[in-house]
């Protein structure tokens, strides 16, 4: 379900989910974008040289995700501001699951806050934030 | 009674949710518990005032402290003005004998949180420092736990012989009650949620 | 390091002044990477084609801190990132980016003792409108002993 205005939005929805590209293709695919093609996004032995369990989704990534969801929940809003804290480190190549939910509305600024979760398959939080969303 | 014993608001550096959005939240997704407290890292927010949201959302809301012990983190429930006098709320690597025995002399308690999480927790201090006098109480259930984390607490505490209570560690409106803790008898003010933890009648619960 | 010298010393001073060609093709590659699905993100050819609110973030520096902030040695790692766009950002752009400490702090993690730098670069188009904020918090951690 997509939202068009701020009048469709309740406090408590929950924005549509969906499982984030988090294999190694696509990290190399958002590396190169960014520019930054380092072993410890790309390269799983590379990462571990550096003494990392593995490669990790760059946390520019993920911050992209979460705005993706968002996008695809309200197409026409604007982002005002988003904020996320790296809790733990996303791992390349293990299944991810992005949240979202709205936990506040202004009517005057018309925007709406909505907390934001990375979350792996054991329902870890990886990545937690928040977003300011100004919708029409 | 079920209260969550472990939450941060935007008073803290990393926490990101409003109170009274908390409130919103818990009545809106129906969260299972009466109220919750507020363990703002390294302070007490003596400014903070929640009555009236309290009143308007029929919950409880209390005020306590995080702070950072060479142990660990460490809840402080029953904070006074004296007791902020007495140590440095904002310093890291207190020493957590120092904090239990001050709180006991300012009526209030000290509770080891999240003690399974390395570094920040109390057991994976406990073989280099020795086991603390004057812990009863500690965090068995901890909402942002990881792997095996509440697992290594319980099994400290059954080990040792401590009590466990639970609270989420929400940093955001929608962690709020993951974990809590059930109490026999309403909990209103700071004052009774210090009695009820010394009268030892409590139960740690999750919702994970 | 103590962190109330650190902020008497570096706090707010400017540190870093970049500037970043923004290409359309690397917008492109980050929309889609990310899980974009609007054409006005993922599409050139789209009217109203712009960079994803969160791009600028990739965007880094000269350098991440100030010459001479006393780390020890240690390279800071990324702990959190807030953008708050402020104008949309076509390709072609230039930007400049001028960077400073807007905060810092410390905590105990589960890695012990950490210091937490936040670093703000301000994004300027041609025009010198502001274009994005980023706040970069950066956490330097100290080892046991230390």
């Amino acid at each position: 379900m997509t939202i068009a205005r701020f009048e469709d939005v309740e406090f408590g929805d929950d924005l549509p989910t969906f499982d984030p590209d988090t294999g190694m293709e696509n990290v190399r695919r958002f590396a190169k974008a960014a520019q930054m093609m380092a072993a410890r996004f790309t390269d799983h032995e590379g990462a571990k040289k550096e003494g990392l369990a593995g490669a990790m989704v760059p946390g520019v990534m993920s911050q992209a995700i979460l705005a993706a969801m968002i996008h695809r929940w309200a197409p026409d809003a604007d982002l005002v501001k988003i904020d996320t804290i790296f809790r733990a480190p996303v791992m390349v190549d293990e299944r991810h699951h992005v949240n979202g939910v709205v936990t506040d509305l202004n009517e005057d600024e018309r925007t709406a806050e909505v907390d934001l979760t990375v979350t792996n398959d054991a329902g870890e939080t990886r990545v937690l934030g928040t977003a300011t969303v100004k919708l029409p | 009674m079920i209260l969550d014993l472990h939450s941060h608001s935007i008073a803290s550096d990393d926490g990101r949710a409003k109170v009274e959005n908390y409130c919103k939240w818990i009545r809106k997704k129906e969260v299972p518990i009466d109220g919750f407290v507020l363990t703002e890292h390294r302070q007490f927010d003596f400014a903070g005032d929640y009555a009236a949201l309290a009143r308007d959302f029929d919950l409880t809301i209390l005020k306590a402290s995080e702070v950072e012990t060479e142990y660990g983190h460490v809840l402080v429930f029953g904070v006074t003005p004296a007791l902020t006098e007495r140590f440095d709320f904002g310093a890291i690597g207190l020493p957590l004998v120092r904090v239990i025995e001050e709180s006991q002399h300012h009526g209030a308690i000290a509770v080891p949180c999240h003690p399974g999480r390395t570094k920040v927790g109390m057991c994976a201090h406990i073989e280099t420092l020795g086991v603390p006098d004057g812990v009863t109480i500690v965090e068995t259930l901890n909402g942002g736990s990881r792997g095996s984390e509440d697992e290594s607490a319980q099994a400290m505490a059954a080990q040792l012989g401590y009590q466990g209570v639970g609270g989420s560690d929400a940093h955001i409106v929608s962690h709020i009650g993951r974990c809590a803790t059930r109490f026999p008898a309403p909990v209103r003010s700071e004052t009774e949620l210090v009695e009820a933890l010394q009268a030892g009648e409590f139960e740690a619960l999750s919702w994970k | 390091m103590e962190v109330e010298d650190l902020k008497e010393k570096f706090l707010k001073l400017n540190f870093d002044e970049a500037e970043f060609h923004v290409d359309g093709d690397d917008m492109v590659g980050f929309a889609l990477a990310c899980g974009e699905t609007a054409a006005r993100y993922t599409d050139p050819a789209d009217p109203d084609f712009h960079a994803t609110p969160t791009f600028p973030a990739r965007f880094h520096g000269r350098r991440m801190l100030p010459r001479d902030i006393p780390l020890g040695g240690k390279i800071p790692l990324d702990a959190g990132k807030a953008v708050m766009p402020q104008k949309k950002i076509r390709p072609g752009t230039k930007l400049v980016g001028r960077s400073h400490l807007h905060d810092i702090y410390e905590k105990t993690g589960r890695s012990g003792r950490m210091i937490f730098l936040v670093s703000r670069m301000e994004l300027f188009d041609e025009a010198e409108d502001l274009a994005c904020i980023v706040d970069s918090r950066m956490v330097v951690r100290e080892r046991p002993g230390e």
